[in-house]
């Protein structure tokens, strides 16, 4: 018997799950479009003034992301419960953790990378400075794969449960805080010219941390909602 | 497989039972399978035939008793890849057509020596079907699909619930057939249905179930 290396089981992991959000690409474009509608009515409701919006810009793009990345959290696993095709990758000869990470990477792609790539578009429409465009991107792009992780091992946890989505946004709520914190920490200070750095760092720490640990949890969490 | 552990049992339960809430789900169990063997799981509805299936595929914790796989105690690990589950959810992504489902499957377990997805898909009765997402298959074809992965996959005891349900007769005498030909070739395969099978590879053995 000829068992596929780690490397074919990853990619037809992650073409898998990227072939499927690529056949519903309405529910990638979900994400984007209430991104940018909430963005946009931050300007209507408190008025063009220059000075404040420029203020509130990175923390109002910033939370608008993580928000926007909500919705779409919640159906992480669900399809895979539902059909069965949890069951069987359980019972592929292949490390769940390392499977699920896969599934996890996919996710990310296809809600977070959208995000992040429309935010400078969204930065600029609250008139936040050009210079600290790219400390926004580095900035989400180090807390939106926080948030898959953390949003994953919640998700996996609720998995056996009915009506999940509330218990799973009053879960989450606590892991977003230092996530929120820093990533708004370095685009103040990027802001105000301070030095940026540190926060940065600190939220690559913890996306290290999680990267190693948040695969393995969702993993032990899954078998539990399977033995059920 | 070698001829020393062909002979030997394959998968042994003793006094095996499954606890929901600290009640048993079915009285205590002692059943082997040896390589080659086909075992039918009979039993009324909400008897626990499910759940027995389940427990031996490693989704569900062991109750009581004890499972054994090749001489040593059941591990998920061990038997990793080895064994293959149809349950009554298929396990088919709905936006996938067949053959993709089939491709992600064999990229996860690897592909049984020489079987190759059109070859299979056309045994198994989907040609023409190979492209269509599986949402649009009926729920005959659907099951022929999942099926499919019984061909493809290597794997030595099937553990299949149900195999017969949504299937024509066509399709029945295709999995007596390929049940036939799984045990001629030494591997194993435990069954629940309510009677349409008919093998012809020797007697099966029953496992009855009470509750």
């Amino acid at each position: 018997m000829n068992r596929p290396g780690l490397l074919t089981a990853c990619t037809a992991m992650l073409r898998r799950d990227l072939t499927l959000a690529w056949r519903r690409r309405g529910d990638i474009a979900m994400p984007v479009l209430y991104a940018l509608i909430v963005t946009m009515l931050f300007p209507f409701a408190l008025g063009p003034e220059d000075t404040l919006l420029q203020r509130i810009a990175g923390g109002v793009v910033l939370v608008t992301v993580l928000l926007a990345m909500l919705l779409a959290l919640d159906a992480m696993f669900s399809s895979d419960i539902e059909d069965g095709s949890l069951e069987q990758l359980v019972m592929a000869p292949q490390p769940l953790a390392l499977m699920l990470g896969m599934k996890i990477l996919a996710h990310w792609i296809t809600t977070a990378l959208p995000l992040i790539v429309i935010a400078p578009l969204l930065a600029s429409m609250l008139h936040l400075p050009g210079a600290v465009i790219p400390v926004l991107l580095l900035a989400l792009s180090l807390a939106t794969p926080l948030l898959s992780l953390f949003g994953a091992v919640l998700v996996a946890l609720t998995a056996g449960t009915r009506r999940s989505g509330m218990l799973l946004a009053l879960m989450l709520l606590p892991l977003c805080v230092p996530a929120v914190i820093f990533a708004a920490g370095a685009v103040a200070a990027a802001q105000q010219g301070l030095p940026w750095l540190a926060p940065i760092i600190w939220l690559a720490a913890a996306l290290v941390l999680a990267v190693v640990l948040a695969p393995l949890a969702c993993a032990a969490a899954l078998r539990i909602a399977l033995d059920a | 497989m070698t001829a020393a552990n062909s002979t030997a049992s394959l998968l042994e339960a003793r006094a095996l039972s499954f606890l929901r809430q600290d009640e048993p789900v079915f009285a205590p169990l002692d059943f082997q399978l040896r390589a080659g063997e086909l075992a039918l799981v009979e039993g009324d509805n909400g008897s626990g035939k499910t759940t027995l299936l389940r427990m031996l595929a490693g989704l569900l914790h062991v109750g009581e008793g004890e499972l054994r796989w090749r001489g040593e105690p059941l591990q998920r690990d061990r038997c990793a890849g080895e064994i293959l589950f149809l349950g009554h959810q298929l396990g088919l992504k709905a936006d996938l057509s067949p053959c993709e489902n089939l491709r992600i499957a064999a990229g996860l377990h690897g592909c049984r020596d020489g079987a190759s997805v059109a070859a299979v898909l056309a045994e198994i009765g989907l040609r023409g079907y190979e492209d269509e997402p599986v949402r649009r298959l009926s729920a005959g074809q659907k099951k022929r699909a999942a099926l499919a992965r019984l061909l493809l996959l290597p794997a030595t005891l099937w553990l299949l619930d149900e195999p017969y349900a949504n299937l024509d007769r066509i399709g029945i005498a295709l999995v007596n057939r390929i049940l036939e030909t799984h045990t001629a070739a030494g591997g194993a395969a435990l069954v629940t249905s309510h009677g349409a099978v008919s093998f012809h590879g020797g007697e099966p053995r029953h496992i009855r179930m009470h509750a």
